[in-house]
């Protein structure tokens, strides 16, 4: 039906139209335009959290209804969720019925500072201990380019620590390693990466397009 | 009578049962060692509980190392839980309560204040209540409404901005290449062979580096001949920057190890300076 | 085809990677209990960076965003506060804010501890924004009006008419940024807020993404970079104030050394393996 589709996609193209004509035009209309445009996206923004919210806990309640494998550990979530929305619901209503010195006990930061950082912080740290296994299983110089990535991969990780000056010292040039590195990463990571930035913004661009003329129309979601 | 690998399974559970209880006890005794430091405030057993919850959590999390297991399972799931109630919580705080209820029902002093601030706030109240309409199956199509304005001002926005950002001020410098070569010495230094050369060599490495890597990217044409030689150098220029970034992910997680580690021997156990 | 691993192959498998953890965890221990002192060269670009924060004079604004979470925390973390105790030390009014809702926490800690230690006070001497949605929607309105998008500090004080934000309308009144970036926040700020405002853009990220910043470093676009544990390692030697950082640089050498050597030895193994079977033809 043209009021489902139809006038989104023309909304859209519109939208980006203004967006991108507004760009080259220096009338303060075009300023003010762009500070009420991303006010509201700001607004809209804080919306969007819920979405996420919903989405996760249908997740786990589909979990525990039907009864999935390790079903229970869904109510954990809903035990973390219960506990901070709770302690941050009180927390709001005691600071709306008296005043709260900033020095009071917070529960709410409590559980994010004993309960979250920890699981947080330690999640991505136990990577160290596979990458170093994975590099002693799976990293051999099979061929060139794999002797030139190893090699690459031992002159950063030397390079970058204190302990490759003290050796260099030693080989009479202390900062050979560091500036070895550092010529890795400045002549030919940066191109390449340079490379892949402008590879993938000209990629970026034509789906723009492709979005501005309803094109690519994932976006919108499912149904008609 | 249980078949063989019923039998090393279960004493296998056993043994690893026994462990977790000697462990178990083996960090509540640490953890009760603990000293209070001298001045420390009245609730400093508050700090010292969360000291020893995280120490907990943090060594439940290292259990994965040794296999996936229910208590890394149930930690893992009561942090997702937090995290989202913490989202929800500051984005009420930070965003929603400020720039809606607080304008509308808090901050302003009569009535034709308020009627101000909720003609300029009910465009994106409105839109942003739209947005929610997505979990529904029958009125999901509203909130087409909402986001063909947002995916819309994003992808025009960023049409520019991309070429901007992202190719011309990338390809000006690789371009200043020219006037290396063909411009003059800084002022009051004299031109040596080295002092001009160095430089215009690591920018031909950088040249010779965009333009192969684009090249093996390319895969409307066949590399073959003078291009299979340049694709094969984007290769090689690709491993070495694979490499590079190989060894930077490894010191950072390095360093989160560190940090961990810190935690654990510092600020739990007491060890250290 | 290769046939499957066999359980003897599997259990040794099993038991070297448990070695490797160990070594792993003793390589970072043993240094983290010590109290070696570590001397290193602080980068050229964490200097430039370093200079450039000096060169502002007292009293100037300097807008800060920590846009990362608990999980890059130990990176970002010292960076963060090695930074602020610069600004603090050179009286500059430091303008604290996140793009992560899940950053404000560790933000305010880290703050509130640097402020404490110099007697800064809230709203005077520093702001602390906090946090709103919007991504490279807020940095635009940012860069029109800052007390338009932020109406009110994290403490909930009015933010128009504060002392801290003395002569702050909006970006093009702030002289240098810099984003403190688990994620792309640092390229959004390139893109939306460096290029269209003209401020100076100084950053500190993970050593995960350090890699992926060099183009705009060579551009211009950025004034320099602090990368990882490194980086504010870096930045704690040139403010003379050596802390966390610093005191992880031995364990990080360590680490590095026993994975290089782990590497190197599998390949001298696997090399002449490979010679060897050549050998017999």
């Amino acid at each position: 039906m043209w009021y489902k589709l139809t006038i989104p996609l023309i909304l859209c193209f519109v939208m980006g139209l203004l967006a991108f004509v507004h760009e080259f035009v220096p009338h303060p209309w075009s300023a003010a335009f762009r500070e009420e445009m991303t006010t509201w996206f700001r607004i809209m923004g804080g919306f969007a959290m819920f979405i996420g919210l919903y989405a996760l806990l249908h997740l786990h309640v589909s979990r525990i209804r039907r009864q999935q494998a390790g079903w229970g550990y869904s109510a954990f979530v809903f035990l973390g969720a219960v506990l901070t929305i709770g302690a941050g619901v009180f927390e709001e209503i005691r600071a709306a019925v008296h005043d709260v010195p900033e020095s009071a006990f917070s529960p709410f930061d409590w559980l994010y500072d004993y309960v979250q950082v920890p699981c947080q912080a330690t999640v991505f740290s136990i990577l160290a201990f596979f990458m170093a296994s994975a590099a002693f299983r799976t990293f051999r110089a099979r061929n060139l380019g794999a002797a030139l990535l190893l090699i690459s991969a031992v002159v950063v990780m030397f390079g970058r620590v204190p302990i490759s000056e003290e050796v260099g010292r030693l080989a009479g040039a202390w900062d050979i390693f560091p500036r070895a590195a550092d010529w890795l990463m400045e002549y030919p990571n940066m191109a390449v990466k340079r490379a892949i930035y402008i590879g993938i913004s000209l990629g970026a661009i034509s789906q723009s397009l492709r979005v501005l003329f309803g094109i690519e129309r994932s976006y919108l979601g499912g149904g008609s | 009578m249980a078949a063989p690998q019923e039998t090393t399974s279960r004493s296998r559970r056993t043994v690893e049962l026994v462990v977790l209880a000697v462990l178990f006890v083996a960090f509540a005794g640490a953890s009760a060692a603990g000293k209070r430091p001298a001045n420390a405030p009245d609730d400093w057993w508050v700090t010292r509980l969360g000291v020893v919850i995280a120490a907990g959590l943090t060594l439940i999390m290292y259990s994965f190392l040794y296999r996936d297991n229910p208590l890394f399972k149930m930690a893992e799931n009561l942090f997702v839980g937090v995290a989202l109630g913490y989202g929800v919580i500051l984005t009420w705080r930070q965003s929603l309560k400020p720039e809606i209820i607080d304008p509308l029902f808090i901050d302003p002093p009569h009535l034709h204040a308020f009627w101000m601030e909720l003609a300029r706030r009910s465009a994106p109240i409105v839109l942003g209540a739209l947005l929610l309409t997505r979990i529904s199956r029958r009125a999901g199509w509203l909130s087409r409404y909402s986001y063909t304005l947002m995916v819309g001002w994003g992808a025009g926005l960023s049409i520019p901005i991309t070429i901007h950002t992202y190719v011309l001020q990338q390809l000006k410098p690789s371009l200043g290449l020219v006037s290396k070569v063909l411009g003059d010495a800084p002022a009051g230094q004299q031109a040596s062979f080295w002092s001009t050369a160095l430089p215009v060599l690591g920018d031909l490495i950088i040249l010779a580096g965009i333009v192969s890597v684009l090249f093996y990217f390319f895969f409307s044409v066949e590399h073959k001949g003078a291009g299979s030689f340049v694709s094969q150098l984007g290769i090689w220029f690709l491993m070495v920057s694979f490499g590079a970034s190989f060894g930077n992910t490894v010191m950072g997680r390095v360093s989160l190890l560190i940090g961990r580690m810190r935690f654990l021997l510092h600020d739990w156990l007491g060890l250290g300076p | 085809m290769s046939s499957p691993p066999s359980q003897a192959a599997l259990r040794r498998l099993a038991v070297t990677r448990r070695i490797i953890y160990l070594l792993v965890a003793i390589a970072v221990a043993v240094p983290t209990l010590s109290d070696l002192a570590c001397d290193f060269k602080p980068s050229p670009w964490a200097e430039k960076v370093f200079k450039k924060v000096e060169s502002l004079k007292p009293g100037s604004p300097i807008l800060l965003s920590f846009d990362f979470d608990p999980a890059a925390m130990e990176e970002l973390h010292p960076m963060g506060l090695a930074l602020l105790r610069h600004c603090f030390k050179n009286d500059l009014h430091p303008i604290l804010m996140t793009h992560w809702p899940s950053g404000v926490g560790i933000s305010k800690q880290i703050i509130e501890k640097a402020a404490k230690e110099r007697g800064k006070v809230s709203g005077k001497d520093y702001v602390f924004l906090g946090f709103k949605p919007g991504d490279y929607n807020l940095i635009l309105n940012m860069g029109e009006s800052l007390q338009g998008a932020f109406d009110k500090d994290f403490y909930k004080q009015p933010t128009q008419g504060m002392p801290a934000l003395e002569g702050v309308r909006s970006l093009k009144d702030i002289p240098l940024v810099i984003d403190l970036a688990a994620g792309t926040a640092i390229e959004m700020w390139i893109a939306y807020g460096r290029d269209r405002f003209g401020f100076d853009l100084g950053a500190g990220c993970t050593a995960v993404i350090t890699p992926d910043l060099y183009p705009f470093l060579s551009s211009g676009q950025l004034i320099g970079v602090l990368g990882g544990l490194r980086g504010a390692a870096d930045y704690e030697t040139l403010l003379k104030r050596p802390d966390r950082a610093t005191k992880g640089m031995q364990a990080q050498s360590s680490t590095h050394v026993l994975i290089i050597l782990l590497i190197l030895g599998a390949n001298v193994h696997y090399l002449s393996r490979r010679m060897g079977a050549y050998a017999k033809g």
